[in-house]
């Protein structure tokens, strides 16, 4: 079921790939992908390429994958280890979803962060209160650790 | 990785060094095999280097261990491997506080031991979770599982009845410790265990296997309870011997949330997959064609019509499995999250001019009306659309008999319940099918109680509890109000089927004696619509002595007149035998009226 469901989501991700996305297997197996995002245009993270790693579970698509950032970002939501905090990848998973949704909204994540339900406090605090220096540090860390 | 194993091996080799230098120390001192050995006991740095050796040994024992059973680890598997052993380790150092007492070297050897076991059920646990992820899975993967778990069975076994006899035959010590730890482990190699054999029976099938995730969750459930059940009593037993148990608080902890979460898994996916099975019905071949997406989204596969389909409340459409599947986990729809818990016989008591059609409706969803109920003849359909013009007439009728329009039909019980013991139980009258269409519509509005009672005696309650309840009370007799108008809707519908057949017995029979059956008829129409003094007038009911001859000249047509014939005499005479052949018309009647007088004496 689970090997099934995921080359069906590899077969419509070549076929219809997302924009500023991509995805697809590491080596051989099906259960461990690696995953691009290109920074959004109209975030601090312009310009930048951010890579991902993507573990299913065996019973996916009943339970969401594991999706955490390998490239350093500086976002409220998302921390040092690279895990990301967004409900669909929690308690609100729907075998609706699927990779090319959830990296959608990782993007639109990107470029509005929830500052408040922050996994990292002390971006979210900044992001509220001095965006300039919040923009102008996200684009240091992208020019940094993402080009 | 290389980085990390090539200081570990240096640090292996040097320990090596070290004790091979230190054991030739001591024989090149003392010169004989006995007062090396007690040197080597005694000194401490030497000890400390043995326990070292003892300690690197231990892991190369493991390393051999691991090679030869699960092969090379995945990344995975180290990670799980370090997190737990970390954990582990702290625990075993806060176990070493509460029992410093019998702190011996001896007692450190049992407690490596036990990590060192504990370490490989943790493996064995991960490899066979990597079943459901590796399609593939050669012989020697099998021989390797199945004889590292049938190992660890006998270890866990040997440990505990050492334990045990142990205990048995030198009282209470640090063994009841050892026992527990091992029954748990036995424990967790029978869950392995289970696990192992689902997955191989789904991987030989080759299919996907609906029915695994129900067996998963019931191992679970039972294993988890297995679990508490141990780790309760050890916490007893060690309060009573010992002291509070620190160490175990984690892991017993960790137990108790796995039990909760798969009792709530069980009891949530039961009533899920229930109201899949009751409330929502499986699409039609005719149904799916008009779907214009047949892609079920759970598995991105099309829907065919030999599979079984299920629409939603929320109208969204799903393999049956696949649905199944996830309801074992969440029990909301996957597409809208609406809950499919929620229970539909809320919104059932519909407006008065749409009773048959509530009731039609609560047929096909409550599945308590038998299956007839919505296969019903043309009869009701007809009664249901022009009954507004019906309820005037009755009313004007009742008007001028003199008697107040009827709210509800207060039929004395006795004749009825009597008749109803007597004749057939109750509650297979309840259930009987019923034999013509019409009077099945009866049925359903009465499968919803109607409100609680308020309490009889209102004193010694507070005003606000008086002013809260009457509110609620309100709500209440809207809904019996409502209750009693469905009573007469139906009523009223069968009275406009009564004059249907009335009207095939006047176009059919052309009898001597049709006048006289008709007359009785109508004397039957009226005191169903009077039934407030039907018990005096039921008993002035002229015999009927007609009726054989009427079956035996047309029977079709007269067949529903000839079984009102039958009510009219069980009404008139209510402790006479009925024949048998009579009986299931006798039932429906008796049924109907005898729940009408339930519904009346509730209220």
């Amino acid at each position: 079921m689970a090997l099934k469901r995921i080359n069906k989501e590899l077969q419509e991700l070549e076929k219809d790939p997302p924009a500023n996305c991509s995805a697809g297997p590491v080596n051989d197996d099906m259960f461990h992908w690696q995953a691009t995002i290109m920074g959004p245009g109209e975030s601090p993270f312009q310009g930048g390429v951010f890579f991902l790693s993507i573990h299913f579970p065996a019973d996916y698509p009943f339970k969401p994958p594991k999706i955490t950032f390998t490239t350093k970002i500086y976002h409220p939501n998302i921390n040092s280890n690279g895990a990301i905090c967004l409900d669909i990848l929690r308690s609100q998973w729907s075998p609706a979803l699927t990779i090319s949704k959830v990296l959608l909204s990782i993007c639109s994540l990107l470029t509005d962060p929830n500052p408040d339900d922050p996994l990292v406090p002390d971006i979210a605090r900044l992001y509220k209160t001095d965006r300039e220096k919040y923009n102008q540090t996200a684009r240091t860390w992208t020019n940094k650790y993402a080009m | 990785m290389t980085i990390l194993i090539k200081p570990l091996t240096r640090a292996k080799l040097l320990c090596f060094a070290l004790t091979f230098t230190v054991v030739c120390n001591a024989f090149y001192t003392k010169r004989q095999f006995y007062p090396s050995v007690v040197y080597l006991t005694k000194s401490s740095t030497s000890l400390a280097v043995l326990y070292v050796q003892a300690f690197v040994f231990f892991l190369l024992v493991g390393k051999l261990v691991q090679r030869i059973f699960l092969g090379q680890l995945r990344a995975i598997e180290t990670e799980h491997l370090y997190d737990r052993t970390w954990f582990s380790v702290t625990e075993t150092c806060l176990a070493f506080t509460v029992f410093r007492d019998d702190f011996s070297p001896r007692f450190v050897g049992f407690f490596a031991v036990l990590l060192f076991l504990k370490c490989f059920h943790w493996l064995l646990e991960d490899r066979v979770d990597y079943m459901e992820q590796s399609p593939v899975l050669g012989r020697v993967f099998h021989g390797r599982i199945i004889s590292l778990l049938s190992l660890l069975l006998l270890c866990d076994y040997l440990f505990i009845t050492t334990a045990y006899s142990h205990t048995l035959v030198k009282g209470a010590s640090v063994q009841i410790v050892f026992g527990f730890e091992y029954a748990i482990l036995l424990v967790s190699v029978i869950s392995t265990g289970t696990k192992y054999l689902l997955h191989s029976i789904e991987i030989r099938t080759g299919e996907q296997w609906e029915n695994k995730g129900v067996f998963m969750l019931y191992a679970d459930l039972i294993l988890g309870f297995c679990r508490l059940v141990l780790y309760m009593i050890f916490m007893l037993v060690m309060m009573r011997i010992h002291t509070f148990p620190l160490f175990a608080i984690r892991p017993m902890f960790i137990a108790m949330r796995a039990f909760r979460k798969s009792c709530t898994d069980v009891i949530e996916s039961r009533r899920a997959i229930r109201s899949l099975n009751t409330l929502y019905p499986d699409l039609s071949a005719e149904e799916l064609a008009t779907v214009t997406d047949t892609t079920c989204i759970i598995c991105r596969e099309e829907m065919l019509v030999q599979q079984s389909i299920k629409r939603l409340g929320c109208q969204h459409i799903f393999h049956k499995n696949c649905l199944r599947s996830w309801f074992q986990r969440q029990q909301t729809c996957p597409i809208c999250r609406t809950t499919v818990l929620r229970p539909l016989g809320a919104q059932l008591l519909g407006t008065p001019g749409q009773a048959p059609a509530g009731a039609q409706a609560a047929a096909g969803v409550a599945a308590a009306a038998p299956a007839g109920a919505t296969g019903a003849t043309p009869p009701p359909n007809a009664a249901g659309q022009s009954l507004p013009g019906v309820i005037q007439g009755n009313g004007g009728q009742a008007g001028a008999n003199g008697l107040s329009p009827p709210p509800f039909f207060n039929f004395t019980p006795f004749n009825l319940n009597n008749l109803s013991n007597t004749n057939n139980p109750p509650s297979q009258s309840q259930q009987t099918s019923l034999p013509f269409g019409p009077f099945s519509t009866v049925l359903p509005p009465f499968a919803f109680p109607p409100p609680p009672l308020p309490p009889l005696n209102f004193s010694g309650m507070s005003e606000e509890s008086i002013r809260a309840m009457e509110e609620t009370e309100l709500q209440h007799v809207q809904a019996r109000i409502q209750c009693l108008r469905n009573v007469q809707n139906l009523l009223d519908a069968s009275m406009l089927q009564m004059q249907t057949y009335m009207n095939i017995v006047q176009t059919q029979s052309n009898m001597n004696n049709s006048n006289t059956i008709l007359q009785d008829l109508n004397l039957d129409t009226e005191r169903v619509l009077q039934p407030r003094n039907s018990k005096q007038s039921l008993n002035e009911l002229p015999g009927t002595t007609t009726s054989e001859t009427i079956i035996d000249g047309n029977e079709s047509p007269t067949e529903p007149a000839f079984i009102r014939r039958r009510r009219v005499e069980h009404f008139t005479s209510p402790h006479n035998l009925i024949s048998p052949d009579a009986s299931t018309s006798m039932s429906t009647a008796t049924t109907t009226n005898s729940e009408i007088d339930n519904n009346d004496d509730k209220k």
